[in-house]
Parts: structure tokens; C-alpha cells; sequence
């Protein structure tokens, strides 16, 4: 064929390809489904937000203060209770103690330092959910929903670390089936209970949703607005 | 079976209209009527092929927000200390007050987190009730056009340098010393109407230090007409106090008490006391008004009168009262046979109710008007409040009007004799008499301070302009309507550092005591430490927000006859009348720059973003004044141009204007020439001279036939039923109202209006026995007012669209007041409904959602999950009601980009999600409310007791129309409406079973006036 005939004529795929066909679908869809795949695997909470341990600007350790001296969680985050946000300390609550003691301390020379200026912390949040989400604190804590059924071990964290995906599956497998996962509410800040020995832990979850007339929402209205 | 009343009597118009383009069946009405969503197919944008879509769409969805998931920081910073009974999240209410023309109006205001974010009435007080401008007023506060800094301004008005607080100080102590030798001459304030007793302390302190300095007070939109009548009347100046709740009769004469009034919130209260007819009787109002207003929408009869012929009738009424001409005064009035008719009934309700009678008139209206109106009053049900007004200093210590004390001062500055005048407040420049030429006598004065919220027009002609303190910041007090010493506690330092008028004049004067809070306690001192603990009684005082037994005596009325003033009669032939009222919105021009009350569609007219020419439809065929077009109207040597209206219901011969509009320097919303924003609406203070502040006769008008379409929402979201000609009959069943003989007669009228069968569902039928949320809307009580329409978009983060927007049906109110005319053109009746989602509970919109958006919960609401929604709009096009609203743009996107806006986010609330483009939203029962009280009950281990949920509508409600509450409460108030023969639900024929339930109207005519109004004849028939 003449170079000017090459230009002109109709577009034909290569011979080659003919053999190369089936290899090429498989690869397509091999390819689709590794981006389903990753997707569904890769950009879920579970990949995205367990695991998040940022940090922060003064090294607290809440393995130190909750775990070892054995302050309870409300001392600190006390609106827990009565309130939707489970707000931090203010800094008036860790000079409680630190004005006197470890004032010499390089770990909380910050602390000391932004006191005296008048300035906040900035702690940088862990726990994060949409801010189409609305979840209240005291509606968990004070029927039986215990801190470390969805912040984990916090006791034994030196740098506090996203346990749970927090993810609107993860909160909907308890509301559906509270039963697993109660606690008398008295015992919400006790990060090591566990159910009383010589009774069926599923019976044992039945009875106290039932005493406690337990019923969560699974509608959209319960946490969307 | 009760004898068909003639009002349903099949007429060949529709009965119930919203337009004059409905009643004629335009084809504009029509279309409007039948496309659900307007301003769509969007107009042609250029070559917009099918690759270049594909481009746009793949590019916006790469760059479509996958940011904000995760990967950005977020911080938390939690306060060095916490005050004490704050909790991060938990809102806290304060009582202040909010001081208008004077006059406080009490209020709680919601806190959230240290910033207030929504205003509430005191629960004392017309039922928490509040007036729509307090429901926006907190958008004021977080204005991001508002005056920032002090600056020092040039002689050219432009150059304008930023200058501190300080540095103005220094500049006045050299001149404030000049002034104290000189014994205070060449010294003069100008102040706003203020009944505070902390201003008048410091003015006293001033006027003992600076002898001749001159004290003015102006106020433009001022009720001194009323308080002259009164003090002919009774031998001193006061303000009327009126029983509405207790009279059986009341007729206004171009008084508006329910709306445009001072005491208008309480007002609306008590007249909505008498009009429950379950209480056994009914009251009567009356109204004859050339303009229509609230009062006329509400009244029992309202007859168009031209405003310059109501001292006549009044003249009239009170010679046949007091019986002593023989002869009839009111046959010999020039008015329509029909008004005369009314005249004599109302003469006759009159004299049957003689001691309980109640007449006013507007302020509008002369003197010896209000002092006519006053004689037809009994005894019983009008008091007196004091209406102190400060004594003008100098050589003469009388009382004057703020017409003639401006006037003085106008005259003083043109001479030359004021060197330093500090403007408190106001806008003088703006809404001074026009022929006062207030702006070239400023000129003259040296020194010239404007102390105020925005670099507004009067601030450009001063050379120091000072950022003012708003309300919400300042500590201060005022009077309420009858004299109740209500104090102002700030819920935010000021912004911007501003300043009071009290904290700017004690700084100017050298007072030992400088900060607000220290004048406050100083001047209200005498009232609290009524012997016992200070500090205790004062704590109390403003925890409650008011300071008690304060309240002076009112004194009573004795009604006389008014002797004959001389009046010649007139013989010139009646020319067009000229009227000029405040502006339900913007009032007298203060408000421009807010974008809720601009975008709020005017209670009786339904216009936005405007003002206008309100015609008679007779007058404007007469004059060949087409609607929505630009008139120009010729008065006293001067004109405006603006856009036409033709109102049903406006007298013939009489052309209503709204003052307030036409700002030059009000903001990006409300107008500004110097930052390019459109000038909303035309300035009608530039007709406003100080011989006719109100109007008169004498003005032309000039058809210039250029089309000016206007944001109207009166004909968007029209219910159609069956089709254009049917709807007009259907329409009655929308809004059902009857007379009180039909009531008496039967009380469920309202449930024999249409055709209803008892119908099955085609879905599996839910129980509810937990919470069922249900809602009652008493048409009886509502009044029209809109506050609820404000108080939702406060709550609910609803934004502001725009003038071309609204144009096309997208407001995004999730409330709306449907605003029906019934009878005739000339004389109309109006009909008024809310209207917001009914919440369904076999909604359409719920079946047709292809992602399941908008699901039902097991308590009865529809929810709208925004995160769901993919804008498919299928939902709104199926909801009978038309109550969903979409999100075309991301109208707050502004607050993203622009750093000067970012204060805007302040007003927002965090309880409810801020919704972005493509979503669908509407009214969601206050969801954040319910979830907020059933949680706090939950926490206190107790059910949620009714009351305890108050969605905004109902908060803000001062008559108490709507309630809301648990439907399986057998004892809760919504349970006992819904319950009565009175209830209805709207279109429930469509077996949608609403949620909310509206209340027959129950108006209550006189008898020989039934037939005639009812029937909608012309008001020129025998």
C-alpha cells in the first residue's frame, strides 16, 4: 500500500491482539476487581481510622495516669455525663495536681508554659466521626455502654489510639444487638470488667437490657439530622 | 342538616385566590402553576456540546471532596478554665431585652459555647413569643459588614483612616474642656428614641456639667401624633395600654396593633385570647385602613378608606356616639354605600359594648384623630403608660415632638452654632425630613462623631465614625411598652470593640464611672435597693431580666367628647393620596443589610427584596399602571421611581410606599454604591418632607411601562388539586374558616368541607406506641405575623438565596405562610396558613426516594438524611404540599472562601447540619429539639413531659397558634387539637395521613354585614 493509501483507509486493529484478547479481558476485569477490592478494603474505617494514633503536643499518657495512679476517666472528662461531647480537661484540671508535683518535668513544661500564658492546648482529636453525625456521651455511658467498649484499652495507651472503626456498620451491629455488649452502668469507666463468673454472658446481657429497658434506635433520625 | 351557608355557593371565580394573575388565569400563572421547578432548563449557556459536559463532569468529580475524610488534622483546644455551669455543647438561655424606638421588648437568648446563636421571647410574655425583628436580630450581630474599626473620615467623605478608641479620646478631651468653659455652647447630641434609664443618668450628668449643650432625640418613624392625642385627651402624654383580650369591640383606624405597633407582641397575645371560639364568645374587630396590614388580614371586617378621610369618620362616629348633632354624620361621608353600612354596624357594636369598647388609630393619623379615637373608647379596657420624653436642654424646657426638636437642631447647626455634634445610633443623613436638608446643615458643624453599627450614610458625612456596641453585647436597659425597667446583659464581649451610647458619652464627658456595667448598676440602683442586699436584688434582676415593681401606675381613661375644631371642608375634588408606612421588614431602614428580613416575603403583600407602589386595581386600570412595572410618583416637587403593585385590598385613590429601602450604604445585602451591591428597593424618605412625614394628597403618577419584575412568593408552591378550575372552589378546603354562627351551629363546619371517604392503604400500616410527634396549627390564632418563618430559619441554618432566585421559586424558607384572598378586588378578606412538612405517615415523598433519603422513623417524622441524598428531586415533585426545599447552589459557599464572611459562621447552629449543594431539605419537626429533650429526660431516668418540646415555629409564636407534642399523650395540648371538631388535615383526602393538623378559622362578623362580605359583592351594590 501506498503511504497515502495508509493514511486514508479505515482503522484496523493489529493481528496480534486477536491472541492477546483473551488475556486482555481477564486483566480488565482482573483490574476492576482489584479496585473493587481495594476500595471496600482499603478506604473502609476499619483500614482508614483503627490504628490512628496521632501526635499530640504534650506526651500524656493516659497508661500512667488511668492505668498505673487509676484516675478515673470522668475525673477528667467529666461531662461524659451529662453532655453529647465527653470534653477534655481544661488545663485547670491538670494543674490540680501539676502545680506541685513534676513542675520540673520536661514533658510538661507545654502544660506549665501555656497556663501561664492563658492559652489552650492543642490536642489533636483521635476519635473523629462526620459532622453530619450527632453522638451523644451521656445517652451511652449512663445505660451500660462502657468507655472501653469503643475506646479500647485507653488505660494502657501511652499514645492514645483509634481501637474501633467507629464506623456507622460498627455502631449499628451494637444497637441492633445491644445485648453483648452492656454493662451495668455503674461499672462504665471500669476498663477490666467482665461479665460475673457462673452466669451465661448472653443471658446475662439479656436480662440487664431488659432491666434497664434498653431499645437503641436504628432509625436515620436517632444520629442524622 | 344545617342550611347551606351562602358562602359555599359555587361562584364563577375562584373563590379563595392568591393573585390577580390566579383570578384571571394568566397564562404567566398557569405556567408557574404547572412546572414544578422554575428557572429550569437553565437559559442557554453558549456551545455546551456533549464532550464539553463530560469534561466539566469528570473534572468536578476528580475534584469532588474526598478531602475532609480523613487525612486532616483536627484539633481540639479546650479553654484554660471553664466557666462555671458551662458544659462544651450545652446551650444556655439569658434574659436581655432588645430596645426598638424606645420601646424593650423582653427576650431569652440561646447560647451555644459562649456566642448567642438564637433569640427566644421571655416565657412570661406573650408565651415566649417575639417578634419577627428580634427573631433577626442576631444575624445582626455577626454582620461582616458592621463597622470594625474607629475611623477618622476626610472632608471628602472617602478618605478614611483607622484610627483606635484612644486616639478619638485624645482628639475630644481638648475640645470637651473648650466646651466646659464655654458652659456646654456649640455642644449637641443627637440620640435615638431611648427610654434608658443609664443613657438619661449620663444625660443628666452632661446637661449639669454642659449646660447649653443641646439634647436632641429623633426618632423617623415616630408615634408622637399618638402621644400629642393622648395628652389632649387626658392632660398629659402617654401611650395607649390596651385590653384586646377583654374587648369585645375594637376598631382600628389605620392602626395596625398586631402588627406594626410596639406593643404589637402582646398585642397579638391578648387578641388572640378572644378568639378561641371554644371559649364561649368572640370578640369583633374591625378595620378600616387604606393600606392592608396585619390588623385588616385579620380583622372580622375590613374596609378599604383612603388615610386623609379617617379623621372625618372618626368625626362622624363620635358626633352620632355623643349624640349631639341631630342628623346622620356617617350618611353624609364620602365613601361606597357598603363602607357606610359597615360604619353604622360598628356604630351600633359601639354603643352596645359602650364601656369595654376599644378604637384606635394609626400613627399616621393626626392628633385629633387619636384623641377622636380615644372619646369612642370605654373606660374598661384602655390604661395609660407614661411616655417620658427627655426635656430638651437649653432655655426651653418643654416637650417637644422629634419632628420639631430635629428641626430646632437642623436650624442651629445650619447657623453655625454647633461645633461637635456625636450622633447616637441612627441614620439621620437617610431618613431626616428631605426639605430639613440635614445633610448640608452637618456640613456646617466642625466636628462631627457618628456612633453606629455601620459606616452607613450619616457616618460618611461625619468625621468620626465608631463602631457601635449591638444589643446582644452591651450592658444596658430599657423601658418596656408600659414602663417595666428590663435590663441588657451582653452574651459576647463586643466583636469589634465597640461601644454603647451610655459608655461613649461617659468617656466623652469625663465620668468617674466609664464601663457599661458600672453605669447600669449605678442608674438602676434607686429601683432595685428598695432596702435589703444590693447586690443580691441586683444579681436577681438581671438573671430575670427585668427589674421588679418598676413599673409605674398606668392611669385610666375617662372618655369625653372632643370639642369641635374648626375645619373648613375642602372642595377640591380628591387627588391621589400618598402613604407612606414602616416597613414590616426593614422597618424604618435600620435592618437593609439583613439578608433574612430582605429575603422574608412582606406578611401581606408577599414581595422581596423590594419596595413598592401598592395600586388599587381600580385606580391602577385608571391611571393605565400596568403590575410590575416602573411608576414614577410626583410629590411636592420631587419623585421616585419604583415598581408598581397592584394590591387588592389597597383604597382606591391612595398609593401605598414602604420607607426603609433605597439604602446607599447599607452592605453587600442591603445596597452599597461604593462596593458595587445593588441597591434594594427605592429610598421613599426622599418624598418625605416634615409638613407630611406620613403623605398626603397631591402626588402624580407617571406610568413609564418599563417591566420590573419582582420577587414575588405568593403564586410558588400553589397546591394544585384538580386543575386550574376546579382549584379555586378546592382551594376552601385548604384553609377552612367559618363564622362563629356556623360554629355555634356545628362545631366540626371545618370536617364537612369537601368530600372525604374513609380509605385503606395500599402499605403495611405502622404502630406507633412509643413518642408519636404530631402538630397543631389553629388557624384561628394566627395572625400572619411570620415570626415563625424567621425563627425556623434561625434555627435551622436555612440560607439566603437572592433576588433572582426567589424570583424563580427557590427560597429556601422551610415554612411558609400561604396568604389567600377571598371576595371581591376592591375588598378582599384574607385568609393565612402556614405551611411546612407534614410529616406524613404514609408520606409520597418516602415511596418514590430512589436512595432512600428520607425514611420514617418508629415516632412518626419523616426524616431528610442529607448525606443520602443525591438530588434527584423525585421527592418534592411528589409531595402534595410543596414543602421541599432543594439546594440549587451551595449557597454557603461564600463563608468558605471569604475571610471577611467567616464571622457569618458564627450565627450558625452546630446542632443542626449545614447543608451543601444538591441536597434536598425541609421542615424536620425541630428533630434537634426532640432529641435534646428526650435524651435530657432519658438522663434523668423520667418520660418527656409535654411542653418540653418546643420546635422554633412554636417558640416564636406570641398567639400560641401552633402546638406540638407526644399524639399518645392523652393529656398533651397537641392530643386535645387535634382532637377538637375544629380539626382538619389538609389534602387528607389523599389518604397521606398529615401529621400536622390545622384548626378552622372562626372569624366572627356582625350579623348584618354577613351575607353581603361573604358573598363577595362589589362594594358598590345596595
Amino acid at each position: 500500500m501506498t503511504p497515502a493509501d495508509e493514511k486514508t483507509r479505515d482503522f484496523v486493529f493489529p493481528r496480534w491482539l486477536n491472541t492477546a484478547r483473551p488475556l486482555l479481558t481477564l486483566l480488565a476485569g482482573g483490574a476492576g476487581l482489584f479496585v473493587l477490592v481495594l476500595v471496600a478494603y482499603g478506604l473502609s474505617p476499619d483500614t482508614l481510622a483503627v490504628g490512628y494514633a496521632p501526635k499530640q503536643p504534650i506526651e500524656y499518657s493516659h497508661a500512667m495516669h488511668a492505668g498505673e495512679l487509676g484516675i478515673d476517666c470522668r475525673y477528667c472528662h467529666g461531662t461524659v455525663e451529662k453532655a453529647a461531647h465527653a470534653a477534655l480537661p481544661t488545663s485547670q484540671t491538670c494543674m490540680n495536681c501539676h502545680a506541685l508535683i513534676r513542675t520540673k518535668s520536661q514533658k510538661i513544661a507545654l502544660l506549665l508554659e501555656k497556663d501561664a500564658a492563658n492559652r489552650p492546648i492543642e490536642w489533636v482529636r483521635v476519635h473523629r466521626l462526620p459532622r453530619f453525625v450527632y453522638f451523644d456521651h451521656s445517652a451511652h455511658v449512663n445505660r451500660g455502654v462502657g468507655c472501653v467498649s469503643c475506646h479500647g484499652r485507653v488505660d494502657k495507651m501511652d499514645v492514645v489510639r483509634q481501637e474501633k472503626p467507629l464506623s456507622m456498620g460498627w455502631c449499628l451491629s451494637c444497637h441492633r444487638h445491644p445485648e453483648a455488649y452492656l454493662r451495668p452502668p455503674e461499672f462504665a469507666t471500669k476498663m477490666d470488667w467482665v461479665p460475673p463468673a457462673g452466669q451465661d454472658p448472653a443471658e446475662y446481657g439479656r436480662k440487664l437490657r431488659a432491666d434497664l429497658r434498653i431499645d437503641p434506635p436504628t432509625d436515620c433520625s436517632a444520629c442524622h439530622r | 342538616m344545617p342550611p347551606l351557608d351562602p358562602i359555599f355557593r359555587p361562584t364563577s371565580s375562584p373563590e379563595f385566590w392568591r393573585s390577580l394573575d390566579e383570578r384571571a388565569g394568566t397564562s404567566e400563572f398557569r405556567a408557574f402553576l404547572e412546572r414544578e421547578f422554575h428557572g429550569l432548563p437553565l437559559p442557554d449557556a453558549g456551545s455546551f456540546d456533549r464532550r464539553r459536559f463530560l469534561q466539566l463532569m469528570g473534572a468536578s468529580f476528580a475534584l469532588a471532596g474526598l478531602s475532609g475524610c480523613w487525612g486532616q488534622k483536627s484539633y481540639i483546644a479546650p479553654a484554660k478554665t471553664r466557666p462555671v455551669e458551662r458544659i462544651p455543647g450545652v446551650p444556655q438561655r439569658f434574659a436581655t431585652c432588645m430596645e426598638l424606638g424606645g420601646v424593650a421588648q423582653r427576650l431569652f437568648v440561646t447560647s451555644y459555647d459562649g456566642r448567642p446563636i438564637k433569640v427566644e421571647g421571655c416565657p412570661s410574655v406573650a408565651r415566649g413569643g417575639t417578634s419577627l425583628l428580634a427573631q433577626a436580630s442576631v444575624l445582626e450581630l455577626y454582620d461582616p459588614d458592621r463597622s470594625r474599626e474607629v475611623l477618622l473620615i476626610d472632608s471628602s467623605g472617602r478618605d478614611r483612616i483607622v484610627k483606635t478608641w484612644d486616639d478619638f479620646l485624645v482628639f475630644a478631651k481638648p475640645l470637651m474642656e473648650r466646651f466646659r468653659e464655654a458652659g456646654g455652647r456649640g455642644l449637641a447630641v443627637l440620640s435615638e428614641a431611648s427610654s434608658s434609664l443609664t443613657l438619661a443618668a449620663v444625660r443628666e450628668t452632661l446637661q449639669q456639667r454642659f449646660p447649653e449643650a443641646v439634647w436632641c432625640e429623633y426618632e423617623p418613624l415616630s408615634w408622637d401624633h399618638e402621644r400629642e392625642g393622648v395628652r389632649r385627651a387626658t392632660g398629659r402624654p402617654g401611650r395607649p395600654v390596651y385590653a384586646l383580650d377583654r374587648a369585645p369591640v375594637v376598631a382600628c383606624f389605620d392602626a395596625d396593633p398586631l402588627g406594626l405597633h410596639r406593643n404589637a407582641v402582646e398585642q397579638m397575645h391578648a387578641f388572640s385570647r378572644n378568639r378561641a371560639p371554644e371559649n364561649g364568645w368572640m370578640g369583633r374587630l374591625y378595620s378600616f385602613e387604606s393600606t392592608f396590614s396585619l390588623t385588616g388580614a385579620n380583622a372580622d371586617h375590613r374596609f378599604p378608606v383612603p388615610s386623609r378621610l379617617i379623621p372625618s369618620i372618626l368625626r362622624a362616629l363620635h358626633e352620632e356616639l355623643y349624640g349631639d348633632v341631630a342628623g346622620r354624620a356617617i350618611e353624609r361621608l364620602p365613601l361606597p354605600e357598603a363602607t357606610r353600612r359597615a360604619l353604622a354596624v360598628l356604630l351600633k357594636d359601639l354603643r352596645a359594648a359602650r364601656d369595654e369598647a376599644l378604637a384606635m388609630a394609626g400613627p399616621n393619623q393626626p392628633p385629633e384623630a387619636h384623641e377622636l379615637a380615644l372619646s369612642l373608647c370605654g373606660a374598661r379596657n384602655v390604661y395609660f403608660a407614661g411616655d417620658p420624653r427627655p426635656a430638651v436642654s437649653g432655655v426651653r424646657k418643654e416637650e417637644r415632638s422629634h419632628l420639631e426638636g430635629l428641626r430646632a437642631l437642623t436650624r442651629q447647626m445650619a447657623e453655625g452654632r454647633i461645633d461637635f455634634l456625636v450622633v447616637l445610633g441612627g441614620n439621620p443623613v437617610y431618613d431626616a425630613p428631605v426639605d430639613l436638608d440635614f445633610a448640608g446643615a452637618l456640613k456646617k458643624v466642625e466636628h462631627r462623631a457618628h456612633l453606629s453599627l455601620h459606616v452607613d450614610e450619616t457616618s460618611r458625612h461625619c468625621t468620626w465614625q465608631l463602631p457601635r456596641a449591638h444589643y446582644l453585647e452591651s450592658w444596658g436597659d430599657a423601658r418596656d411598652y408600659e414602663g417595666l425597667v428590663c435590663l441588657q446583659q451582653p452574651l459576647i464581649e463586643p466583636l469589634y470593640g465597640g461601644k454603647t451610647p451610655a459608655e461613649l458619652l461617659a468617656a466623652l464627658i469625663g465620668n468617674d464611672v466609664l464601663k457599661g456595667y458600672d453605669l447600669v448598676r449605678r442608674a438602676v440602683e434607686p429601683f432595685v435597693a428598695e432596702g435589703g442586699d444590693f447586690e443580691r436584688s441586683w444579681r436577681h434582676a438581671v438573671h430575670e431580666g427585668f427589674v421588679a415593681n418598676s413599673r409605674p401606675p398606668l392611669f385610666p381613661h375617662e372618655p369625653r367628647p372632643v370639642p369641635k375644631s374648626v375645619q373648613a371642608a375642602d372642595p377640591r375634588p380628591a387627588s391621589l393620596e400618598l402613604v407612606f408606612r414602616a416597613d414590616a421588614k426593614v422597618y424604618d431602614g435600620r435592618f437593609a443589610n439583613n439578608g433574612w428580613l430582605q429575603e422574608l416575603p412582606d406578611p401581606l403583600t408577599k414581595v422581596t427584596w423590594e419596595n413598592v407602589a401598592l395600586f388599587a386595581p381600580a385606580t391602577a386600570r385608571e391611571l393605565g399602571v400596568a403590575n410590575e412595572t416602573m411608576v414614577r410618583l410626583k410629590y411636592l416637587g420631587r419623585d421616585l421611581e419604583l415598581p408598581a403593585y397592584v394590591m387588592p385590598g389597597q383604597a382606591p385613590g391612595t398609593i401605598g410606599v414602604s420607607l426603609g429601602y433605597g439604602r446607599t450604604a447599607a452592605g453587600h445585602v442591603g445596597g452599597h454604591d461604593e462596593w458595587g451591591a445593588a441597591i434594594v428597593g427605592s429610598n421613599a424618605f426622599a418624598l418625605r418632607t416634615a409638613d407630611a412625614p406620613w403623605g398626603g394628597e397631591g402626588v402624580v403618577v407617571e406610568a413609564t411601562g418599563r417591566r420590573r419584575p419582582l420577587a414575588v412568593t405568593q403564586n410558588h408552591h400553589a397546591i394544585d388539586t384538580v386543575g386550574m378550575k376546579e382549584r379555586g372552589h378546592r382551594v376552601k378546603q385548604l384553609v377552612r374558616e367559618g363564622t362563629l354562627a356556623q360554629f355555634a351551629n356545628d362545631p366540626a363546619f371545618a370536617q364537612r368541607i369537601g368530600h372525604r371517604a374513609e380509605e385503606f392503604s395500599l402499605w403495611k400500616e405502622h404502630r406507633y406506641d412509643g413518642h408519636k410527634w404530631g402538630m397543631a396549627i389553629d388557624l384561628s390564632r394566627c395572625t400572619g405575623c411570620s415570626a415563625c418563618v424567621l425563627a425556623c430559619q434561625a434555627e435551622n441554618n436555612i440560607p439566603i438565596v437572592g433576588r433572582e432566585n426567589v424570583r424563580i421559586g427557590r427560597e429556601m424558607h422551610w415554612l411558609r405562610i400561604d396568604r389567600y384572598f377571598r371576595g371581591d378586588e376592591d375588598a378582599p378578606s384574607v385568609a393565612q396558613q402556614p405551611v411546612a412538612c407534614h410529616h406524613c405517615e404514609l408520606a409520597p415523598c418516602e415511596q418514590v426516594c430512589p436512595v432512600a433519603a428520607t425514611v420514617h422513623d418508629r415516632e412518626g417524622l419523616n426524616s431528610m438524611v442529607y448525606n443520602r441524598c443525591v438530588g434527584t428531586r423525585y421527592c418534592s415533585n411528589n409531595c402534595p404540599y410543596k414543602v421541599r426545599r432543594f439546594n440549587f447552589f451551595n449557597y454557603q459557599k461564600r463563608l468558605e472562601n471569604d475571610p471577611q464572611q467567616e464571622v457569618c459562621k458564627l450565627a450558625h447552629n452546630p446542632e443542626v447540619t449545614v447543608r451543601a449543594r444538591g441536597v434536598m431539605e425541609k421542615c424536620s419537626y425541630c428533630l434537634q429539639r426532640i432529641q435534646a429533650a428526650k435524651l435530657q429526660a432519658k438522663n434523668e431516668g423520667r418520660p418527656v413531659r409535654d411542653g418540653e418540646v418546643v420546635p422554633a415555629c412554636m417558640q416564636a409564636c406570641p398567639t400560641g397558634a401552633i402546638s406540638f407534642g407526644d399524639l399518645n399523650d392523652r393529656r398533651s395540648e397537641v392530643a386535645a387539637r387535634q382532637s377538637s371538631p375544629r380539626a382538619y388535615g389538609m389534602l387528607a383526602e389523599l389518604n397521606v395521613r398529615p401529621r400536622t393538623q390545622y384548626l378552622a378559622r372562626v372569624r366572627n362578623p356582625h350579623p348584618d354585614l354577613t351575607g353581603r362580605q361573604e358573598r363577595g359583592a362589589r362594594s358598590e351594590d345596595a
